[in-house]
């Protein structure tokens, strides 16, 4: 018996604007990719890495300073999706699965991060790129990475999931292992922070 | 528990939703690692379930077939979606892809490994790897040589006897097989890597 798409698995939830996630005619929808790609079809896991790639690598470069280190959190969260698919349950939704894989990467890369940065001499980098100020819209830019990175890691890694992947908070749950309300409650806060910092900044 | 968003917190979210721009070369080294991973697993499948010499080749065979396929599928597309950066032809001097250009010193001929140069013709190319089974499909173990007066880069491997698969990496990005070379082909998956026999099998 042919088994019944489980289109919640994938994609109801994703942002309009990314355009790379939606899916184009004429190509199977993602739980049927998953479907595949669990079932040992090579060309399908490749086509799920084709989606959901950029998305994170945007995750990945938000939560981490260097884009090697970003790159390579991704590339070790695919290598363990595919070593772990035999035992993802189909039931599960697949998104909020990879990103549990994915900002566990992340928080361990973050902390190779930090143990290097304990070795750098004062001065040698600077912390972030500093704006030369003749463009607004990079200086922006640059003042919400600052206002980000200042962000406790859970803090950005909850409003990174909320409102830039536009997980719901019980994906979200899924994904962190932390509960809906503590979630809620890292949102709220990396949100006043932001909204402090940035405030302060259009003021200036 | 509120989570309201106002001005402020709309145009970060503007500024951080834009997907980043892909680097081709650092998404073929994610494949290239799920492919070598993917060779591990069957590699100690073979080991658990095939004790004789000749299973464990033939198993391993149709494990690097799968391997290559893998990589192969993704930068197919990767291909198709951007214009190839090299044009690579064959040698007008038909030439066996695989010249064996001696034995190495062993006692088990059947065993020992054996010297194999691989050559590919792409005047273009700024680099050019040979990728494998034999080197865990691990695009720094084999860079090739190459001759600016013909175009040609080469490679000398040591290998053991037995069937190998295998694909030139050009530039980092475009996967080949071995123009050539028998192609592993699998029915499944479309396109494979290169397939050379080294001593008797």
């Amino acid at each position: 018996m042919t088994r019944p798409h489980r289109l919640r698995l994938l994609g109801a939830r994703e942002p309009a604007e990314a355009a790379p996630l939606s899916v184009p005619s004429g190509e199977p929808p993602r739980s049927v990719l998953v479907h595949a790609a669990r079932g040992g079809d090579v060309r399908a896991f490749a086509a799920l890495v084709d989606a959901y790639y950029a998305r994170s690598l945007r995750f990945a470069l938000h939560m981490l300073a260097s884009r090697d280190d970003a790159e390579e959190a991704v590339q070790d969260t695919f290598v363990r999706v595919y070593k772990a698919l035999p035992k993802y349950e189909e039931r599960e939704a697949f998104e909020p699965w990879l990103f549990r894989i994915l900002a566990n990467r992340c928080r361990s890369a973050g902390a190779r991060e930090r143990r290097r940065a304990e070795f750098v001499e004062y001065g040698d980098v600077p912390e972030r790129p500093v704006s030369s100020g003749h463009d607004d819209a990079i200086a922006w830019r640059e003042e919400i990475g600052i206002a980000l990175a200042a962000l406790p890691e859970e803090q950005r890694e909850a409003f990174l999931m909320r409102h830039v992947e536009d997980l719901s908070y019980e994906d979200m749950s899924v994904a962190t292992g932390v509960g809906v309300s503590a979630l809620k409650m890292r949102v709220k806060r990396a949100c006043d922070a932001l909204r402090a910092r940035l405030t302060e900044v259009d003021r200036d | 528990m509120i989570d309201e968003r106002d001005a402020v917190i709309d145009r970060v979210v503007e500024s951080l939703r834009p997907l980043p721009v892909v680097d081709d070369a650092a998404k073929a080294r994610l494949l290239i690692a799920v492919a070598a991973e993917r060779e591990r697993d069957r590699e100690s499948a073979m080991r658990r379930h095939a004790p004789h010499r000749m299973s464990r080749w033939i198993i391993r065979g149709t494990g690097v077939v799968a391997a290559a396929a893998l990589i192969g599928a993704i930068l197919l597309r990767n291909t198709q979606q951007t214009a190839a950066p090299v044009r690579t032809a064959v040698s007008p001097t038909p030439a066996p892809a695989v010249r064996l250009a001696g034995s190495d010193a062993g006692t088990d001929a059947e065993t020992a490994p054996q010297s194999v140069e691989l050559v590919l013709r792409a005047p273009s190319a700024s680099n050019v790897r040979v990728v494998g089974d034999f080197n865990g499909w691990d695009q720094d173990h084999a860079p090739m040589k190459r001759d600016a007066a013909s175009g040609l880069w080469s490679v000398t491997l040591s290998l053991r006897p037995g069937r190998h698969i295998y694909a030139f990496v050009v530039d980092d990005t475009l996967w080949m097989r071995d123009p050539r070379a028998p192609a592993a082909k699998d029915a499944d998956f479309g396109r494979p890597g290169s397939v050379m026999l080294v001593g008797r099998p």
